[in-house]
């Protein structure tokens, strides 16, 4: 009876533990999974400058951020003075809002989360990062690139029948070092919509990460809004009462 | 005057009174029914584009050029006065007025609700639109008014607000930064638009643009004209004058069909819808002649055969029965179009009431009496369509003799 040789039933398993692992690696959902922790973080505190670009006229408003996982965040305005002070709570679902002129908070109705936020490119979803293209989303590797000497993952997302979704397509871009280069987010005819891009990746809150966002508009030079992380913390937790609506009254105590 | 086949026609005619009184009551029904129904479509047009016009959009509106499709608070016409003056300057145009316009969260104690929120200048806004007849309770806005608005009956509604009650407005002013104010109720309006209704407040002119930043500007210039189709022409004007007023061609003239394209393909789809339905009525019609001119002419075979034998030409047998059959459609249209009329000129005198259509007019943003409009062209085409239809009908029949022979026709019953 001719039995294998043991070395080749070594080498054998060896090449099957490759490919498990190998297939591991490339799982497209996995690689989106870790890139929005890593994105998000557990909590995080920043400020960041944002410039809203049109072709008549532009605008720079500075925010103060925190966020607690993908459910718990506040902004609030710290410039121009004439708008200090608003702000914006999310908790869960509900959403509210503050201004501090008539001194009242305004809950925010669902059907408005998908507009933009603050007159900006970004959508209130937009800024949650939730946990909905995960989620919602079959996850396809459509190819690789290379960035910076790094492999980055570009995967294509098409959203499960039914899922409450508004786009009809996402294209996401992944460096192997989990950080989002580009998010494109497509309609139902997938044609694009708009786009986002995170460039100068440094060494921000003890890792890298890309300072400046940019939410661009397809086919619309001159309108795009740009987000930069002027400071940036990663915590492991923020107490509740940074996320209440007395907190959105007076943030940050 | 009249030929003797003429006479013959018409003696025939006579000939068989019951049959030809129905014959031609058919005509005339259809006739009527068509006048009618195409008097009161137009009219019901004539009502929608009125009231949708006189409601909100007027019949023109000078712009910032892509503010119609964009409706961006930041798209405006900078210099409203000169802009007004200049659609004034027009002998059409009756009246003109500013507004500025943005999309903001309004919200009571409890609710709160994304509306258009439309600043206008009290006095002249009287004049382009019916706003101020549509107070339902409280008052309008009168030129010193600050911090007080009117607001829909279903917003009001659906906001829980009463008059002299507090809402919050919140929004994004035209250079980007955060609108906010507290106003108070003084007027709720009802247009019988439930779009219109549920999502739109207005405020003082002056103090929208305080709040929102416009620096004097807003975003469209309402114009009413002293007929609709005086509208072609004014814009013409207004478009020339305009070249002078901005700069590179910044501001644009719309009309009520640009402004309202819904209205129009609407009124399209109804006319389409009303076409089908006429062209199965005259159908119908042409069926039913065409059966008793058939009748007569099998009936009167051995009549045919005698006239032939004593040596009348096929031509001229057919041309009496054609006589005959326009004879009587003739009469038929013409009683339809004056009893048609008839009717018509009552209803546009009294309007017309279907009970219980009160919430589907409404949709189409239309009162709940319609009055028809009697015009040349309503009470004119439908019958000239059954004219020509009736006598291609009865060609049929009255080329039929052609094929008869004198003796074999004579022995026939």
């Amino acid at each position: 009876m001719n039995r294998p040789p043991l070395a080749a039933v070594i080498v054998y398993f060896y090449i099957l533990v490759i490919l498990a692992t190998t297939g591991h690696a490339l799982d497209a959902r996995d690689i989106i999974t870790t890139a929005v922790n890593y994105y998000r973080g557990n909590a995080s505190i920043a400020t960041m400058e944002m410039r809203i670009q049109r072709p008549a006229w532009q605008r720079v408003v500075t925010l103060k951020a925190w966020t607690r996982g993908q459910k718990n965040s506040l902004f609030t305005i710290v410039s121009p003075a004439k708008d200090q002070g608003n702000g914006t709570l999310k908790r869960g679902r509900d959403m509210w809002t503050y201004n501090p002129k008539v001194n009242r908070v305004i809950k925010i109705p669902p059907s408005m989360m998908s507009q933009a936020w603050l007159g900006s490119d970004f959508s209130n979803n937009d800024l949650a990062k939730s946990d909905s293209i995960i989620e919602d989303y079959t996850h396809t590797i459509v190819k690789t690139e290379t960035h910076e000497n790094q492999t980055v993952y570009v995967i294509q997302s098409i959203p499960i029948p039914q899922a409450p979704v508004v786009w009809g397509m996402q294209v996401l871009k992944i460096r192997e070092d989990h950080i989002l280069l580009a998010q494109e987010f497509y309609d139902e005819e997938k044609k694009l919509v708009k786009a986002m891009t995170g460039s100068r990746i440094e060494m921000l809150g003890g890792k890298r990460f890309p300072r400046v966002w940019k939410m661009q508009k397809a086919d619309v030079e001159q309108e795009y809004t740009l987000l930069n992380y002027v400071e940036l913390q990663f915590k492991d937790d923020l107490p509740d009462r940074f996320f209440t609506l007395s907190a959105l009254r007076d943030p940050g105590r | 005057m009249f030929s003797i086949d003429m006479k013959m026609a018409w003696r025939n005619i006579w000939r068989n009174p019951r049959r030809s009184i129905l014959t031609i009551a058919a005509v005339a029904f259809a006739g009527m029914l068509l006048v009618f129904m195409l008097s009161w479509q137009f009219g019901s047009y004539e009502t929608m584009i009125h009231s949708a016009v006189k409601v909100h959009t007027g019949h023109l509106q000078v712009q910032a050029r892509d503010y119609q499709r964009k409706q961006s608070i930041h798209l405006v016409v900078p210099d409203p006065a000169a802009v007004q003056n200049l659609l004034m300057a027009s002998a059409h145009v009756t009246a003109a007025a500013g507004r500025a316009n943005a999309f903001a969260l309004v919200s009571s104690k409890d609710r709160t609700y994304g509306v258009r929120v439309t600043g206008i200048d009290p006095q002249r806004e009287a004049r382009v639109s019916t706003l101020k007849k549509l107070i339902r309770r409280g008052r309008y806005l009168t030129a010193g008014d600050v911090d007080l608005a009117l607001v829909g009956k279903l917003l009001a509604r659906n906001l829980k607000v009463d008059l002299d009650d507090e809402i919050v407005v919140l929004g994004q002013g035209r250079d980007g930064s955060i609108a906010a104010t507290v106003v108070r109720v003084k007027g709720i309006f009802s247009s019988g638009q439930d779009d219109l209704d549920r999502r739109a407040m207005y405020l003082p002119l002056a103090y929208f643009q305080d709040v929102f930043n416009m620096r004097g500007a807003v975003n469209e210039v309402v114009a009413i004209a002293d007929a609709l189709d005086q509208v072609s022409e004014i814009k013409v004007t207004v478009a020339a004058g305009l070249k002078n007023i901005g700069k590179n061609d910044e501001l644009v003239v719309l009309d009520w069909k640009e402004l309202m394209p819904g209205l129009i393909e609407g009124i399209q789809m109804d006319l389409v819808g009303g076409f089908i339905f006429y062209l199965i009525l005259i159908v119908v019609m042409a069926f039913s002649i065409l059966n008793t001119f058939l009748m007569a002419i099998l009936e009167r075979k051995r009549e045919f055969g005698v006239l032939l034998a004593i040596g009348t030409s096929h031509r001229r047998v057919t041309r009496i029965l054609i006589f005959e059959s326009a004879g009587m459609t003739l009469l038929g249209i013409l009683a339809g179009v004056i009893a048609g009329s008839l009717v018509t000129l009552y209803f546009q005198a009294h309007g017309i009431h279907i009970p219980g259509s009160t919430d589907i007019l409404r949709q189409y943003g239309l009162p709940d009496r319609i009055y028809p409009q009697l015009s040349f062209l309503s009470a004119s085409i439908g019958p000239a369509v059954v004219l020509l239809i009736t006598l291609l009908a009865a060609l049929y029949p009255a080329l039929k003799v052609w094929r008869l022979k004198p003796v074999e026709a004579m022995a026939s019953v």
